[in-house]
């Protein structure tokens, strides 16, 4: 029923390679920080569509982020978590895990980059000295995590989350297992620190709160989406990429169906589902005053026999209005 | 049955077939149901009017009429309430309406809200395309219109077949009508489920459901959720098909998911490890990652010194590479304790200062995001919170909680290797 419109275009001299991240950057809708698994982190203004800068890891990258807005850090299977200052464009190798980078997150508020890695550690950098400060073990590979003001949300393999104080990481604050029964594929926090969103592979997304307490824990809930119903037969997928809106509190999800949804996680309502992308969403992103959403997608091999052709990669940058991110009273 | 000596005279509406007591009341429900935009929600008069009102505002083009049957989807007719239906569709109406005369049952239906999520469901997905216009749809259909009966209806109904209307439409008493015109419109669960570009996938998954286990006392408008409880092993009752994930590491095997079920498919492999492991793993991306078994030597150790890890374990993996993995270790833990002490880093949002980006606008302030919203931390309350699992009750909040071992500081995380 909708037709596509300017609401929507796709961004220039995509990367070469599957799309691991999208970021958009701390305080503006210009520019998105996108790392691939062709090895390269590529900063775009996507007023410009066009690609300002790009620098390269030995092997693909599986994360970025900002940290504020002239510089980023990535890592990936190179073990190695790298910085890049865009004024000057000096790149520095900061550090390394013992296995592939998968998760790279900046919390302002200890002013320190958090990485996770596939060898079930954490590690939290100093950008200002830029060398490792400490070193946690998260008893399993660090497949997601998410920074919600001081708190970190850690998604591991084995369905396990844990929750630190960033200020105080001698001992977790809370260790939990996911409420989904199948592997936690994505976790992002929502900005009013209240708490999280979890999704797995098994098309299903929980909202969960921090606070222990049970009249909190009570509103705690799960629900189903991105599945299709084919001939009888439900098609399940996994639920790969959540952003949130940074001030509506609502957020995005976005599936190996091709879909996003926006979700009103409060009121228990889906605000908005956007056409179908031609394959997997693998990440998304809102800018920083939530007007823009940035849509990349990438084939990520759910299905042992592969499309063909392959579907291309693609980074789409939507305008959305408050009627799609906001929710109803 | 005096009451259905009315029908013939009753409004109904052209695009979804539906019989209303009184003209105002369909016009309510083309309004709500028809005309609305799906974007603002605004009610517009007509089927162009919704169009032109899409195009305008939204820039966004309309082919059809929402919740409209597939024949009946037309956006370019001009119809409000009974006016502009074109005249052969009044006439075969009319018709339809005589024969459905004959058919005897003056029991009026209980109204059954429409399911929720199903709103506008694309037209493709109608399982009788090539209906007589005019005809009502079978029941069953997720697409039909709100307040179509249910449930005992659907016997009936499926025997009767096209020639008939369905026993008992024109039997709404007057006041459902109305709750259905006015009430049911105006609180959709999802409403902006609305048809998406694809017409033949139904609008799936829009039902939120509570974890059950979590909140007993709460009286959720959706269906429990069966399955996941907050700490329940992965087996519990559920339609879908189990997971093996949670075995993991107590077998040497690689975990597996249940990805086939009677009637579902979970669409990612079978392996319980992310599709970035084993995206890693082809070929094209092994050329030159270094230490690509670490992982397993990690889980086999963590796994003997800490109850936590669930990983997967390969024994013999871990043999090959337990010198190359002493080496690392070793050097990694001189690494570490050549690193300063104490808290790893102090609270300073201002980070360090930049120079004004060459890249940028001027106008941008450069410096770390900003979160939105008050500090908002508080410290769990003692007690045995329900999510938390492995901390028994009565453990002080903020006592370590780890059971690898002593995680005093940074520096002194053991790792056992």
């Amino acid at each position: 029923m909708l037709i596509k419109s300017q609401t929507e275009y796709k961004l220039k001299s995509p990367p070469e390679d599957a799309i691991s991240s999208v970021k958009f950057g701390p305080n503006t809708n210009q520019f998105l920080l996108v790392s691939s698994w062709d090895g390269s982190v590529r900063l775009y203004d996507v007023m410009a569509n066009t690609l300002r800068h790009k620098y390269s890891h030995d092997n693909p990258v599986l994360d970025c982020c900002f940290t504020d807005a002239v510089h980023s850090y990535s890592g990936g299977l190179d073990n190695t978590l790298k910085s890049l200052d865009f004024n000057t464009t000096t790149e520095t190798s900061v550090g390394t895990h013992n296995n592939a980078i998968r998760c790279v997150e900046y919390c302002s508020e200890v002013n320190g980059i958090l990485t996770g890695s596939w060898d079930h550690h954490l590690k939290l950098w100093d950008p200002r000295t830029p060398m490792c400060s400490g070193n946690y073990n998260q008893g399993d590979k660090v497949y997601t995590m998410s920074v919600c003001g001081e708190k970190l949300v850690v998604g591991t393999a084995g369905r396990k989350i844990l929750v630190w104080d960033i200020r105080n990481m001698s001992y977790t604050l809370q260790k939990r297992e996911s409420n989904l029964k199948y592997q936690t594929r994505a976790i992002r926090c929502f900005p009013n620190k209240q708490g999280f969103v979890l999704s797995s592979i098994e098309g299903r997304v929980a909202v969960e709160y921090l606070d222990t307490s049970p009249e909190v824990q009570k509103k705690k809930y799960a629900f189903k989406c991105h599945r299709i119903k084919e001939d009888g037969l439900e098609r399940i997928y996994p639920v790969n990429a959540i952003s949130f809106h940074p001030t509506h509190n609502t957020f995005a999800t976005g599936g190996s169906d091709g879909y996003v949804n926006i979700w009103d996680g409060f009121n228990k309502k889906r605000l908005c589902q956007f056409h179908q992308y031609h394959t997997s969403v693998t990440s998304l992103s809102f800018s920083h005053n939530g007007s823009v959403l940035a849509i990349a997608c990438s084939y990520f091999l759910e299905e042992e026999t592969l499309p063909n052709p392959m579907p291309e990669d693609a980074i789409y940058i939507r305008t959305v209005t408050d009627q799609e991110t906001k929710p109803k009273a | 049955m005096g009451r259905k000596k009315k029908k013939q005279s009753k409004p109904w509406c052209w695009y979804c077939n539906r019989e209303f007591e009184d003209e105002k009341i369909l016009i309510q429900h083309q309004k709500a149901k028809h005309f609305k935009c799906h974007i603002c929600h605004k009610k517009l008069y007509t089927g162009p009017g919704l169009s032109i009102h899409c195009m305008q505002v939204h820039k966004e083009a309309i082919d059809k009429v929402p919740n409209s049957l597939p024949n009946r989807s037309n956006i370019e007719i001009e119809i409000y309430g009974m006016e502009g239906i074109p005249a052969a569709d009044l006439k075969e109406h009319e018709r339809q309406k005589q024969g459905a005369q004959d058919s005897d049952d003056d029991e009026p239906m209980p109204k059954r809200p429409k399911p929720e999520g199903l709103l506008g469901t694309a037209p493709g997905t109608m399982p009788n395309p090539g209906l007589v216009p005019g005809l009502m749809q079978p029941a069953v259909h997720p697409g039909m219109p709100p307040g179509m009966p249910m449930g005992p209806m659907i016997g009936p109904m499926g025997h009767i077949g096209p020639p008939f209307m369905p026993p008992g439409m024109h039997m709404m008493p007057p006041h459902l009508a109305m709750m259905q015109a006015q009430a049911s419109p105006a609180k959709p669960l999802f409403p902006s489920a609305v048809p998406v570009s694809s017409p033949g996938a139904p609008v799936v998954g829009a039902d939120f459901k509570p974890i059950t286990s979590g909140s007993p006392t709460t009286k959720p408008t959706f269906p429990a959720y069966t399955g996941a409880t907050i700490s329940a092993p992965p087996t519990t009752n559920n339609s879908m098909p189990s997971s093996s994930s949670t075995s993991s590491g107590e077998n040497g095997k690689v975990a597996t998911i249940a990805t086939t079920g009677a009637a579902s498919k979970i669409i990612h492999p079978v392996e319980d490890i992310s599709l970035e492991e084993i995206r890693a793993r082809q070929s094209r991306y092994q050329k030159s990652i270094p230490t690509k078994e670490d992982d397993v030597t990690a889980s086999t150790s963590s796994a003997a010194s800490d109850q936590l890890a669930l990983a997967v374990s390969a024994a013999q993996q871990a043999v090959v590479n337990q010198a190359k993995q002493d080496a690392l270790n070793h050097a990694a833990m001189l690494q570490r304790f050549q690193r300063p002490a104490g808290p790893p880093m102090m609270a300073m949002p201002g980070g360090p200062v930049t120079s004004m980006p060459l890249v940028m606008r001027p106008a941008m302030i450069p410096g770390p995001p900003t979160f939105v919203g008050a500090n908002l931390m508080r410290p769990p309350p003692l007690g045995m919170p329900p999510g938390l699992i492995g901390m028994p009750p009565g453990v002080v909040y903020g006592a370590p909680v780890l059971p690898g071992g002593p995680m005093l500081t940074p520096m002194m995380q053991p790792r056992f290797r």
